[in-house]
């Protein structure tokens, strides 16, 4: 039997760049947060039709990932691939960083944070948003213990169940995020069961390019040797999460557009030639699945790391436009109050909002993976969480 | 038979005058509804729903009696950002795509039965008052501004700035996200109307009749099963208590 | 050693943002202004310890069960405690002279009733409203 060992990292001169870029992230979104608590939300390009901008764009896409990285764990604990073993402790300790930036970037851009604790304490459970906080909280919970049953030896036997848990609260917790938007019956662009799927593919999807990445900053930095077959095996599952997010993606606009009610919208997105639109075939579609989609099947790179990392790149790139389109796009689009008239007002009824992000939501935004690379970073310092080795003779049962 | 002979004497005359004299008056005093101002300890009782009727055919594109009345009651300032600045009504203009007509319509919180606001405030902040005013309890709201994303209707606003010189009947401030109140303060203090509709009838527009709609002795109650109130939205099965005429 | 050098790091960041330096009521000074007439509502020492509890106890019966008695009604308490100076203008919440921050400012506890209700009674505001709006 082989038995897997971790490491913890030594603190040397490779740090200093990312730390520093850290603190300057750090700084900036503190910098951001005071100016806006002060002076207020007008300053932001967020305004009475956009009410969510850029900062809830990184906000999801990172407690999205947080959610799809800890896969990476359960493929072992739950579906038991021997594989995948030396690397769930990297993937919870992914999975709370990440948290942790999402919900940071929430709290900061509430229009009254100095109620956090109102929030934590008065519940009304008809709203998901109320339930999300449980589920986003008890994630984070439920990821220190699993973490923990990984590390003490004698609770190794209950990292099954623990990681069993673990999964169901994941699928719920994204089933939540992604009926934030799917519960909203006034909007047309939202309004549908489906975007708590499509989210959950998306998590899946995110959060294992995120893994990628950092294996690949392991291999590179690191020295730890990876070998074939957890290359493979990452490369297929990214794979097989893209067909799934583009199986949903298309499932959804298909089904808007047999609702005439709902061409408008569909109209909008997809054909009108605003910025969406190019945001959607261009960053989304194109960039963001097809051409990783060639990446990660086509022969010609099948063991190329680079082109991996690459691809990782890509997906989460049009992530972040697949998100920006969704939650930007369907506030933009004006409420349909009088189907058949055409309506204008002084409050911007009818007409398609406009939205252009200040320096304040980006600054608040890359704080929060900011935190999310601190916590990894101060992780693999103090804790063993990294595999002494990942070549294949050492990966159990392969 | 003499059956159409009219007696005509002076104290007939009288009584027949002071009649048709106070007949002439009446829709002035009986538009609006009798005020009484609720006992100060006592909570608003739902065996009231407040509601309005609006006459859009009352309605002319030109007139904002109701919105300039609206911002004057409760102290809402013009910063000059129309994308930010708050407006709890405005008036909607309507062209149908079909026909050509147009129609100017006041538009703002339709205090719903069922309002979506209230079922995605994390922390219960956004309510429904027991006498179906829906309300935001500003102690409560985070400025989360997902109720901002549920409304059918774009009734609500967030506050984007810091307010100053507030009006004691009318607390508002940054960060928190508020609405058509139907003038609660008020209806509490027995005011009997809204500012929107004071001011329309002021203006000699009668559009907008505000009264309870479980009375069925009100005059908004007997406008209504006379003439109808039509929802906006009504596929959504909010039940809203603002009712519209005339479109 | 980086790991000890670390959780040192992490000790500094707990002790430096979660400590607290508190004001004991006692160095408080008490410069009230002088109110209109009469005595509050309450007794002095139970106004001081417990006025929150009746703000946030009417606020709650107010906005949510629209009971609107005027004992502990924060206008009432306005009406009352902010007067204005000889030359008829009202003190700026943010500053000592202002009732409620005369305590409030000197034992940083910021009250955060004053981002939305009004600081002041409502006849000045209310010219002070017609004259901003020209």
């Amino acid at each position: 039997m082989n038995l897997i060992r971790y490491k913890s990292v030594e603190l040397d001169k490779k740090f200093f760049l990312p730390v520093i870029l850290i603190f300057i992230a750090l700084a900036s979104c503190l910098f951001a947060f005071v100016t806006l608590e002060h002076e207020g939300h007008w300053l932001t390009g967020m305004n009475n039709q956009v009410v969510w901008g850029i900062p809830h764009v990184f906000a999801i896409f990172l407690i999205v990932s947080a959610s799809g990285i800890l896969n990476i764990a359960s493929i072992s604990s739950v579906f038991g691939v021997p594989a995948y073993k030396p690397l769930s402790r990297l993937s919870g300790l992914l999975a709370i960083g990440l948290l942790i930036g999402g919900l940071m970037v929430l709290v900061l851009d509430l229009g009254r944070p100095d109620r956090l604790i109102v929030a934590m304490t008065t519940f009304n459970f008809k709203s998901i948003f109320a339930w999300n906080i449980f589920l986003y909280t008890g994630f984070l919970l439920i990821a220190v213990i699993y973490l923990w049953m990984m590390f003490e030896g004698r609770f190794n036997k209950y990292v099954t169940r623990v990681g069993m848990f673990a999964y169901g609260w994941r699928i719920i917790l994204t089933t939540g995020t992604g009926s934030i938007f799917g519960f909203l019956v006034a909007k047309e662009a939202y309004d549908s069961a489906m975007l708590a799927p499509l989210f959950i593919a998306m998590s899946l999807l995110f959060g294992t390019a995120i893994f990628i990445q950092t294996i690949y900053y392991l291999k590179s930095s690191f020295e730890v040797i990876v070998g074939e077959i957890i290359f493979k095996r990452l490369r297929k599952l990214l794979l097989y999460f893209i067909l799934a997010v583009l199986y949903f993606t298309i499932l959804f606009h298909l089904t808007n557009l047999y609702a005439t009610t709902h061409h408008d919208y569909e109209f909008f997105l997809l054909l009108s030639g605003n910025v969406y639109t190019y945001l959607f075939w261009i960053g989304q579609i194109l960039l963001g699945t097809l051409l990783p989609l060639y990446l990660v099947s086509s022969k010609r790179f099948e063991n190329c790391w680079n082109t991996l990392l690459l691809s990782s790149f890509l997906i989460i790139f049009g992530g972040f436009i697949q998100l920006y389109v969704i939650i930007i796009s369907g506030q933009a689009f004006p409420l349909d109050m009088f189907p058949g008239f055409i309506e204008n007002s002084t409050f911007g009824d009818g007409e398609v909002a406009q939205y252009i992000p200040s320096i304040y939501e980006f600054m608040l935004g890359l704080g929060g993976i900011a935190i999310a690379s601190a916590v990894f970073i101060f992780g693999i310092l103090i804790l063993e969480f990294v595999p002494d080795s990942l070549k294949d003779e050492h990966l159990q049962n392969k | 038979m003499k059956k159409y002979e009219i007696k005509l004497d002076r104290r007939n005359f009288l009584k027949k005058s002071t009649m048709v004299g106070l007949a002439s008056i009446a829709p002035g005093v009986f538009f609006q509804e009798f005020a009484h101002a609720r006992p100060l300890d006592e909570p608003a009782s739902d065996k009231i729903r407040w509601g309005m009727l609006i006459d859009t055919n009352q309605c002319t594109e030109d007139c904002d009696a109701c919105v300039t009345a609206c911002n004057d009651e409760h102290g809402i300032e013009d910063f000059g950002r129309p994308a930010t600045d708050t407006q709890w009504i405005r008036k909607l203009n309507l062209i149908d795509e079909f026909s050509g007509k147009q129609h100017s319509i006041p538009m703002m919180c339709q205090h719903c039965e069922n309002p979506p606001c209230v079922d995605v405030c994390p922390t219960g902040a956004s309510f429904k008052r027991a006498d179906g005013i829906v309300l935001v309890n500003k102690h409560t709201c985070i400025g989360c501004r997902y109720c901002m994303m549920s409304c059918p209707y774009k009734a609500r606003s967030f506050v984007h700035e810091n307010l100053e010189n507030q009006l004691p009947h009318a607390p508002r401030g940054k960060g928190c996200v508020e609405s058509c109140t139907l003038c609660v303060h008020k209806i509490d203090r027995g005011d009997g109307t809204t500012a929107c509709s004071e001011a329309c009838q002021k203006d000699g527009h009668q559009a907008i009749l505000f009264g309870d709609l479980n009375d069925p002795e009100s005059e908004i109650s007997k406008q209504l099963s006379k003439f109808g109130g039509k929802e906006i939205r009504s596929d959504l099965g909010l039940n809203t208590a603002v009712r519209y005429r005339g479109i | 050693m980086h790991k000890k050098l670390s959780i040192k790091i992490l000790l500094t960041f707990i002790l430096v943002f979660f400590s607290n330096v508190s004001i004991t009521h006692d160095n408080v000074q008490h410069n009230i202004p002088v109110s209109s007439g009469e005595s509050c509502v309450e007794p002095t020492d139970v106004m001081r310890a417990q006025h929150h509890f009746f703000i946030k106890h009417q606020s709650h019966e107010t906005v949510v069960n629209g009971i609107r008695t005027k004992k502990y009604s924060l206008n009432n308490c306005i009406d009352c405690h902010i007067k204005p100076a000889d030359d008829g203008s009202y003190p700026s919440v943010k500053s000592e002279e202002h009732f409620c921050s005369g305590c409030h400012i000197k034992a940083a506890a910021k009250v955060e009733c004053f981002d939305c209700h009004a600081s002041k009674p409502l006849k000045k505001v209310e010219i002070e409203n017609k004259v901003s709006k020209k």
